[in-house]
C-alpha cells in the first residue's frame, strides 16, 4: 500500500505521509497499551520472583523463591494438580463428546432445547456451584446424603464432596459444557455421507461410530482435551472449596495460601511459583502447537448438508434422559440447594417451621453485597466494553492489514492466555506496587479493571478474528473504491457486519468477569471487593444461608444474559 | 437376470410425497439413470435401494431377495445390502490414505491381508489410480477423489452400483471424459448401474435407459432416443433440449404399424404427425417440434409450414439459434451456423411429417 503512496505527487502526497506518520503513532501505542498488559506482569513476575520483600518494599535478590519451588513438596503439589486435572478432564471428554453426538447427530427429541440446557453450566460462575454442592455433599447435612440415608436407612454417606473426588466432581460440570461447546459444531460440520459411505461398505453403526466418526472429531477432540487440561491446572475455586478444608493442595490454592493465609505472606515463594507455572504452561502450549500443527482433516467443507440424522429408535428417550439427567445434576441440584439454602432458617435443617424469608432481607440490607454487586456490574460493563474494543483492534490489525509491527500485536494480545488468573494476579500484584508515577493503582478498582481486560483480550481477538476472517476482502475494497474513507469503511463496511460476533463476545467476556475469583481475590481492597470476594468471604464466615440469596440472584442475571444471547444473537461462538 | 426390483415404491415426508408410486426394474449389466430437476424424488429414490432411507409403501428386491417391504416392516439396513455406492461428495474419508480408503470394505469383511492388497491393487489399476496408493486422501484433486470413490465402491465386487451425482462437482471437461471412462467400466464389469442426474445430456450419453421423474412420480421409463424423439408428454419433451410445442386439432388418424400417423389443424398451420397412440377426430393435441427438426425455403406438399420474420439470430459455433415470430406465436429453429439470415428478414420454415410429434395436451396426460 504505501509503496503506491510515495509514487503519487501533489496534494495526494501530503496526505499519504500524514496517514503513515499517525499509523505509526497509532501502532506504537497500541503495541505499548499491549505490552504493558502482557509483558509488563511477566517481566515483573520474573523480578519479583528473585526479590526478598513484599511488593513496594525495599529488600535484596535472591534464589530462595526457587529454591522453595524445586522441593519434592512443591513436586508434590504440582504431580497432585496434574493428576486432578487427568482425572477430570478424560471423563469430562468422553461425556462431552456423548452430549455433542446426540444433540448434532441423532434424532433424540427437543435437541435444540437440550443443546441450551448442556450448555447452561458453563456460564454459572463455578463458585456458584461450589457452594451449592458444598452444601448438597457436605457428609453430616448435605442434602444428597440426607436423600440417601432416608432411602437406604444406612448410617454412612454417599459422598464426601470434601475430597479428590468432589474436586473432580465440581470441575467436570464447568468442563463437560466447556468440552461440549468445543466440540460440537465439528460433530454437527461432518458431512453425514462420510458415514453413509461407511454403511455402504458394509460396516455397522457400532463399527462407524468407532471408525468413521470418531476418529474424524479426534482432532477436534485434542484439541478440547488439552485446553481442558490446562484450564483444570488452572482452576481455582474446586481446589479451594473442596481440597483446601481437607489439606489437598494444588499449584493455585498454594500460591494463594502462600500470599493470603501464613502469617507472614511468602512472597517471593509465590511469585517464583508462578514464574515456573507460566514457563510450564508456554511448554505445554507449544506441544499443543506441535501436536495438532501436523493433522487437521479437511471435514468442513463449503456445501451445505442436509441434516441427515442417527435414527435411533426407542432409544432417542434414553439419549434424552441422559441430556437432562446432565442438566438436573449440574444445574437444578445447585440452584435447587440455593434456593432451599436461601428460605431455611438455617442450611441443614429442612422442615417447615424453618421457612423463612429473613435472609432475602439481611442480603438485601448487606452494605458488603450490594458494593460487591454494584462493583461487579460495573467492572463487568467496563471491562467487557474495553476487552472487546480492544480484542476488535488487535483482530483488525492481525488479520485484515499488512502494516508492519503487527505480528507483535498479535503476540502480545495472545500471551495472557498462558496465563492463569492466579499468576497474571500476581504479576500485576508486583507491576501495580512498582509503578512510577502519581497515579496510584495499586488497591483501587482501577486494578481489577486492567487485570479483567487482560484476561479477557486473547479471547476477544479471536472472536473477533474469526468473524473478521469471514468478511470478504472485497465488501472493504469496493466501499474503499466507491469513495469511503479508512474510518468510513471501518464503521460502515466492519463494524456493521461484524457487530453480532462482537456481542457474542461481549457476553462471554461478561460472564468471565463476573465469575472471575483468582485474579480478583488477590488484587482487591477494602472498598474494590468484587460479588466473587464478597461471597467467598461471607462462605468462610459461615452465612451460607445469604450466600445462598446472593447466588440465585447471580443465577437469575446469568439467566438473563442467556436468554438474551439466544434470542437476540446467533449461535455462540465455541471459546476457546 | 433382474437384479433390482422396485414395486410401487413410496416415500413420505409428513405430508410431502417426496417419492410416488415407483416401479422400475434393473437389469444385469444394465445402466439405468433417473433424471430430474432437484426436489424430484430422484436422489431419495436412490437411497431407498441403498437402504438409507426407509420406503413409506411398497417394496424393493435385490438379486431375488426382498430387502423392503413397507407392509411386512421389512428393512434390511445398509451394511447387509452389498451395494457398491458413491456419493456426490465421494466420502472420501480424509483421515485414511488412498489404500486405506479403498481397503476398508475389505477390512471389515475381515479378509486375510494378502488378499486385501491384491484386491485394493486391481481396483485401484481399474480407475487407474495405482499410482497414488499412498497418497493421503486429502491430497487428492476432485477428480481423482471421484476416482477413489469408484473404487472403493467397486473392489468388494458387488452386483449392483448406486451413483448419486458423481459428475456434478466435476469440471465441464472433466465431466465429459470421466463419463465416457465410466461407461466403459461398467460395460466391461457388466454390473447394473443405477444413476442419478439432474444433466440430460449426461443421462442421454450413459444411460441403456432413463427414468424422467417430476414431482415423484417417475413421468416415462426407456431408452434415450426413445425419450428424446417419442416422449410421452410435453414436461417429458422439455427436459432434452428446448422444443416448440404448439397446439394443434387432430383432422385424421391412421394407425401404421407402432405408431400413428395424424393428420393436424394448428392456427395458421396444417400438416401430418406421428404419435404413440390413437387421437380421435376433433381432439385437441400438442405438436412437439425439435428445433433442429425444422427446414427453411420451399416446402414439400403436405408438410406443416411457418412464415416469419426473423428476431434474432445468435451464433454459437457448431450451430445457429434463430427466434422467428410467427402468426402461431415464437418458432425456435436450430441452423448449422453457416447459414446466413438477415435479423428482420421473412422467410418461410417447414418440417415434415417425421419432424412432428403429437402428444394430449399438457392437462389431460396426467403430469
Amino acid at each position: 500500500m504505501s509503496a503506491v503512496d510515495e509514487r503519487r505527487s501533489g496534494p495526494g502526497a501530503l496526505a499519504s505521509l500524514r496517514l503513515r506518520y499517525s499509523r505509526t503513532f497509532g501502532m506504537a501505542a497500541l503495541i505499548a497499551l499491549l505490552a504493558f498488559l502482557s509483558l509488563y506482569p511477566v517481566s515483573m513476575l520474573l523480578f519479583g520472583s528473585f526479590h526478598t520483600t513484599p511488593p513496594g518494599v525495599a529488600g535484596a535478590f535472591d534464589l530462595a523463591g526457587y529454591r522453595e519451588v524445586f522441593t519434592s513438596e512443591t513436586g508434590l503439589v504440582l504431580l497432585n494438580t496434574v493428576g486432578i486435572s487427568l482425572a477430570k478432564t478424560i471423563p469430562s471428554l468422553a461425556l462431552a463428546a456423548l452430549l455433542a453426538w446426540i444433540v448434532a447427530r441423532t434424532d433424540t427429541p427437543a435437541r435444540g432445547v437440550l443443546e441450551a440446557l448442556v450448555t447452561l453450566p458453563f456460564f454459572i460462575p463455578p463458585i456458584l456451584t461450589a457452594m451449592a454442592w458444598g452444601m448438597l455433599g457436605n457428609p453430616q447435612v448435605g442434602a444428597v446424603n440426607q436423600a440417601w440415608r432416608w432411602i437406604t436407612g444406612s448410617q454412612a454417606a454417599l459422598f464426601n464432596v470434601y475430597s479428590y473426588g468432589g474436586v473432580v466432581w465440581h470441575m467436570m460440570q464447568y468442563s463437560t459444557p466447556f468440552l461440549f461447546l468445543f466440540i460440537v459444531e465439528a460433530f454437527r460440520a461432518m458431512d453425514p455421507s462420510l458415514e453413509e459411505a461407511s454403511r455402504m461398505c458394509g460396516a455397522s453403526q457400532g463399527q462407524t461410530l468407532r471408525r468413521i466418526t470418531l476418529t474424524l472429531m479426534l482432532p477436534a477432540l485434542t484439541t478440547g482435551f488439552l485446553l481442558s487440561f490446562i484450564r483444570g491446572l488452572e482452576n481455582f475455586e474446586s481446589p479451594l472449596f473442596f481440597g483446601t478444608p481437607v489439606k489437598i493442595q494444588v499449584v493455585t490454592t498454594l500460591i494463594y495460601d502462600s500470599i493470603n493465609q501464613r502469617s507472614v505472606p511468602e512472597y517471593e515463594f509465590a511469585t517464583a511459583m508462578s514464574f515456573a507455572v507460566l514457563a510450564l504452561m508456554c511448554l505445554l502450549v507449544f506441544w499443543q502447537w506441535r501436536l495438532l500443527g501436523a493433522r487437521s482433516f479437511q471435514t468442513v467443507t463449503g456445501k451445505a448438508y442436509a441434516p441427515r440424522l442417527i435414527k435411533l429408535g426407542p432409544w432417542r428417550w434414553a439419549t434424552f434422559a441422559i441430556c437432562v439427567l446432565f442438566f438436573v445434576v449440574a444445574v437444578v441440584l445447585p440452584v435447587g440447594q440455593l434456593l432451599a439454602g436461601s428460605m431455611f432458617r438455617f442450611f441443614g435443617f429442612y422442615s417447615w417451621d424453618m421457612l423463612t424469608l429473613d435472609h432475602w432481607t439481611e442480603a438485601f440490607d448487606n452494605s458488603d453485597i450490594r458494593r460487591g454487586f454494584l462493583n461487579t456490574l460495573a467492572l463487568g460493563l467496563a471491562g467487557a466494553t474495553l476487552t472487546m474494543i480492544l480484542g476488535g483492534i488487535v483482530a483488525y490489525v492481525s488479520v485484515r492489514t499488512r502494516w508492519q509491527g503487527r505480528r507483535i500485536v498479535d503476540i502480545l494480545a495472545w500471551l495472557p492466555w498462558m496465563m492463569p488468573g492466579m499468576v497474571l494476579g500476581v504479576g500485576f500484584l508486583w507491576g501495580f506496587a512498582l509503578l512510577p508515577g502519581p497515579v496510584s493503582i495499586y488497591g483501587t478498582i482501577w486494578a481489577l479493571l486492567i487485570a479483567y481486560v487482560a484476561l479477557g483480550t486473547p479471547l476477544s481477538t479471536r472472536v473477533m478474528s474469526s468473524s473478521y476472517h469471514q468478511l470478504a476482502y472485497d465488501l472493504e475494497e469496493c466501499a474503499r473504491v466507491h469513495g469511503a474513507g479508512f474510518w468510513r469503511t471501518l464503521w460502515s463496511i466492519v463494524v456493521a457486519l461484524s457487530w453480532p460476533s462482537f456481542a457474542v463476545g461481549w457476553v462471554l467476556t461478561f460472564f468471565g468477569i463476573m465469575r472471575e475469583l483468582s485474579a480478583s481475590i488477590l488484587l482487591y481492597s477494602a472498598g474494590s471487593e468484587v460479588l466473587s470476594v464478597v461471597l467467598l468471604r461471607l462462605w468462610g464466615n459461615g452465612q451460607s444461608e445469604v450466600v445462598s440469596v446472593v447466588g440465585l440472584c447471580t443465577m437469575a442475571l446469568v439467566l438473563l444474559f442467556r436468554w438474551a444471547q439466544a434470542r437476540f444473537l446467533a449461535r455462540a461462538v465455541a471459546t476457546g | 437376470m433382474v437384479e433390482v426390483v422396485l414395486e410401487k415404491v413410496s416415500r413420505k415426508f409428513g405430508g410431502f410425497v417426496a417419492v410416488d408410486d415407483v416401479d422400475l426394474a434393473v437389469r444385469r449389466g444394465e445402466f439405468v439413470t433417473l433424471l430430474g430437476a432437484s426436489g424430484c424424488g430422484k436422489t431419495t429414490t436412490l437411497r431407498m435401494v441403498a437402504g438409507l432411507e426407509r420406503a413409506t409403501s411398497g417394496r424393493i428386491s435385490i438379486d431375488g431377495e426382498i430387502v423392503e417391504d413397507a407392509e411386512r416392516n421389512i428393512h434390511a439396513p445398509a451394511e447387509r445390502r452389498r451395494l457398491g455406492m458413491v456419493f456426490q461428495s465421494y466420502a472420501i474419508w480424509p483421515h485414511m490414505s488412498v489404500f486405506g480408503n479403498v481397503a476398508y470394505p475389505l477390512q471389515i469383511r475381515r479378509r486375510p491381508k494378502a488378499e486385501i492388497a491384491t484386491k485394493v491393487a486391481a481396483a485401484l489399476r481399474l480407475v487407474e489410480m495405482d499410482r497414488f496408493v499412498d497418497r493421503p486422501a486429502t491430497a487428492l484433486s476432485g477428480g481423482q477423489q471421484q476416482r477413489v470413490a469408484i473404487a472403493r465402491a467397486l473392489v468388494f465386487e458387488p452386483t449392483v452400483l448406486l451413483l448419486d451425482e458423481p459428475l456434478s462437482n466435476l469440471d465441464a471437461r472433466l465431466r465429459a471424459q470421466t463419463g465416457d471412462e465410466f461407461r466403459a467400466l461398467q460395460k466391461r464389469l457388466n454390473i447394473a448401474t443405477l444413476y442419478v442426474t439432474h444433466d440430460q445430456s449426461e443421462a442421454m450419453a450413459l444411460s441403456d435407459r432413463v427414468v424422467v421423474m417430476h414431482g415423484g412420480r417417475a413421468l416415462q421409463i426407456g431408452p434415450p432416443e426413445d425419450l428424446y424423439r417419442r416422449p410421452a408428454s410435453a414436461a417429458v419433451a422439455s427436459f432434452f433440449g428446448a422444443p416448440n410445442l404448439l397446439a394443434a386439432r387432430v383432422t385424421a388418424c391412421q394407425r401404421d404399424g407402432d405408431c400413428f400417423r395424424l393428420s393436424l389443424d394448428g392456427e395458421t398451420w396444417s400438416g401430418g404427425g406421428c404419435a404413440a397412440r390413437d387421437f380421435a377426430v376433433g381432439e385437441p393435441a400438442l405438436a412437439i417440434v425439435r428445433p433442429e427438426n425444422i427446414r427453411w425455403g420451399d416446402a414439400p406438399s403436405g408438410a406443416a409450414v411457418w412464415k416469419g420474420e426473423v428476431q434474432a439470430s445468435v451464433f454459437r459455433g457448431a450451430t445457429r439459434s434463430l427466434h422467428i415470430a410467427t402468426a402461431s406465436g415464437l418458432l425456435r429453429v436450430e441452423a448449422p451456423a453457416l447459414a446466413s439470415f438477415a435479423v428482420g428478414a421473412q422467410t418461410q420454415f417447414w418440417t415434415g411429417e417425421e419432424g412432428v410429434w403429437v402428444v394430449p395436451p399438457d392437462h389431460a396426460s396426467g403430469s
